[in-house]
């Protein structure tokens, strides 16, 4: 049976299977006293870790933290590279202008600017803002650039056979063509975002010093602090499922939003 | 079927006469230069309809890219009711080998989009609209996406788009290749009548000389390497023409022969 005669529930049950093996095996090796109570803690640890984060509010407190802090940072970053991606995209003399520059930019990794924004901003929510933002806006530019540069020249001659003006030939082919590309680059925004966030509370700052409000890269900065192995697998797990149900809404969207197929 | 054409457009003037003058092209492929064109000369009247048949590689679609105004030759001229051509125009439509449809777009919504740098009632354009789409045999799928048509229903709506802005010089360029040949009888006849009834200047590249001996007043047969016309047909005998009348099938035994003789 291949991939594609499987309905959804399906593929779900099989997506989890692996999680499940590796949750037994865990469970086993606990049950047989193999694990390192320093190392790797037993699943029924984490379990009521988890129930005890939840009653005292700090781990919904520090996912919601989280959640919006990357949202704000990908919305302003993602936006600003939507701007500036089009423009270069469209336009030759801004092209000229900019793209070298962002090109340069680009290679910086996104940690490495840290110092520089902490410099500038001190440690606190904007400076973490404005790093999330950053590793947003790289991508989305670059895949908005993209679109709007590589419409290809089949479609483009439509618009010129038809005598489209400029507005029509923007919204009519080239903003279409771009869509796939541009989504694309909205998907990766949204991933480095939640990197970036993440990287931005684990190093940035003093610790969990503002308790949930700090986020989940704080919750883990401040259990690895304190070796509190139970907390540390908690929150790269709720970090891990976040992520991904942020990346599975972004694709269903994308995939709701194009409904066609290119030749 | 009812004429419904609704963007009205005066037909006092004669227009969509061609000249084409010593007209040569080439392109550099991988570092070889390729003759497309070599100085081919055509006058087409006004009203004419023509086909050019020629093995591929002969330089039809190139010439064809020209009159739609997409491309320039490096030498000669090409002038429409003797203005030189150097942008497309609305004017001159043209259908693409490769329909073109634009993926994102219904097959309505690519129809229309032929229509919406013209001047016209969004109602007049919509009733357009539908009576190409029943003309070329798309009922009920006004709202299909291009991916979901067959090669010969994508051809046929490209040729709808074509047709809507109803231009006095009709470029196509294979338009029936993809089609069975029953709906494709079927669209030779109803390019006949648009013909007639339009009054427009046609010049169709096809594969098929029968195709063009029964639409055309003259048969152009193209040579390649260089792009040259080997040698134009005169096709007399009235319309609707019978592919066994004698003059039909000497003209073709003639047309084929010397297809078969320029291959080699
Ligand atoms: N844009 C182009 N770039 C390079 N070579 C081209 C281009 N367009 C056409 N040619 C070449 O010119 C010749 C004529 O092409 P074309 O006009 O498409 O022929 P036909 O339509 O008769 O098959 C071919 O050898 C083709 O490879
Ligand atoms: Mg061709």
């Amino acid at each position: 049976m291949t991939t594609s005669t499987l309905n959804r529930p399906q593929l779900i049950w099989r997506a989890l299977v692996l999680p499940a093996a590796l949750v037994v095996l865990w469970s086993l090796l606990d049950a047989f006293g193999a694990l390192n109570g320093d190392i790797i803690v037993s699943p029924l640890q984490v379990l009521k870790t988890s129930y005890e984060g939840f009653a005292d509010g700090s781990i919904p407190g520090a996912t919601i933290a989280t959640l919006l802090r990357a949202l704000v940072g990908w919305t302003i970053g993602a936006s600003i590279g939507l701007a500036f991606g089009v423009l270069i995209g469209l336009s030759g003399v801004a092209r000229g202008l900019f793209d070298p520059s962002i090109a340069s930019l680009r290679q910086i990794a996104l940690f490495a600017w840290i110092p520089l924004l902490s410099a500038w901003f001190g440690n606190g929510e904007v400076m973490k803002i404005t790093l999330i933002a950053l590793g947003a806006f790289f991508p989305m530019a670059l895949g908005a650039q993209a679109g709007c540069q590589n419409v290809p020249a089949p479609f483009r001659e439509v618009g010129r056979v038809l005598e489209l003006d400029r507005r029509a030939t923007l919204t009519k082919i080239v903003f279409p063509a771009a869509i796939p590309s541009i989504l694309a680059g909205l998907e990766l925004s949204l991933n480095i975002a939640w990197l970036g966030t993440f990287g931005a509370e684990y190093l940035i700052g003093t610790g969990y010093i503002n308790g949930m409000g700090d986020g989940l890269g704080a919750y883990l900065a401040a259990a690895r602090e304190y070796a509190r192995m139970d907390q540390v697998l908690l929150g790269v797990l709720f970090l891990a499922l976040i992520g991904v149900a942020l990346d599975r809404l972004v694709i269903g969207f994308s995939r709701r939003l194009i409904p066609w197929r290119m030749p | 079927m009812a004429d419904a054409l609704t963007l009205s457009r005066p037909k006092t003037v004669e227009v969509g006469s061609v000249q084409i003058s010593d007209v040569s092209k080439t392109f550099r492929v991988e570092g070889r230069t390729v003759h497309a064109l070599d100085d081919v000369s055509l006058a087409i009247a006004s009203g004419e309809f023509i086909s050019i048949v020629g093995p591929s590689g002969c330089g039809k679609s190139t010439l064809l890219r020209f009159l739609a105004g997409l491309d320039g030759p490096d030498s000669g001229r090409i002038a429409v009711d003797g203005e030189v051509i150097d942008r497309p125009s609305l004017k001159r439509g043209i259908v693409f080998q490769d329909h073109r449809l634009l993926p994102w777009f219904s097959v309505e919504k690519n129809i229309a989009l032929s229509l919406h740098s013209l001047a016209g009632s969004e109602a007049e354009k919509r009733e357009r609209v539908q009576y190409l789409i029943d003309l070329v045999g798309l009922s009920g799928f006004e709202k299909a996406l291009p991916h979901e048509l067959s090669g010969g229903m994508s051809q046929r709506a490209a040729i709808a788009r074509g047709l809507a802005p109803r231009p006095p010089l009709l470029l196509l360029d294979e338009p029936l290749g993809a089609l069975d040949s029953l709906t494709r009888s079927y669209l030779q006849d109803e390019l006949l009548a648009i013909w007639e009834r339009e009054k427009s200047t046609v010049v169709m590249v096809t594969h098929d000389v029968e195709e063009a001996i029964y639409l055309s007043d003259r048969v152009v047969v193209m040579e390649p390497r260089p792009g040259r016309i080997a040698k134009i047909f005169e096709v007399s005998g009235k319309r609707p023409r019978h592919r066994d009348d004698p003059d039909f099938v000497t003209i073709r035994r003639e047309i084929t022969d010397l297809l078969a003789h320029r291959r080699d």
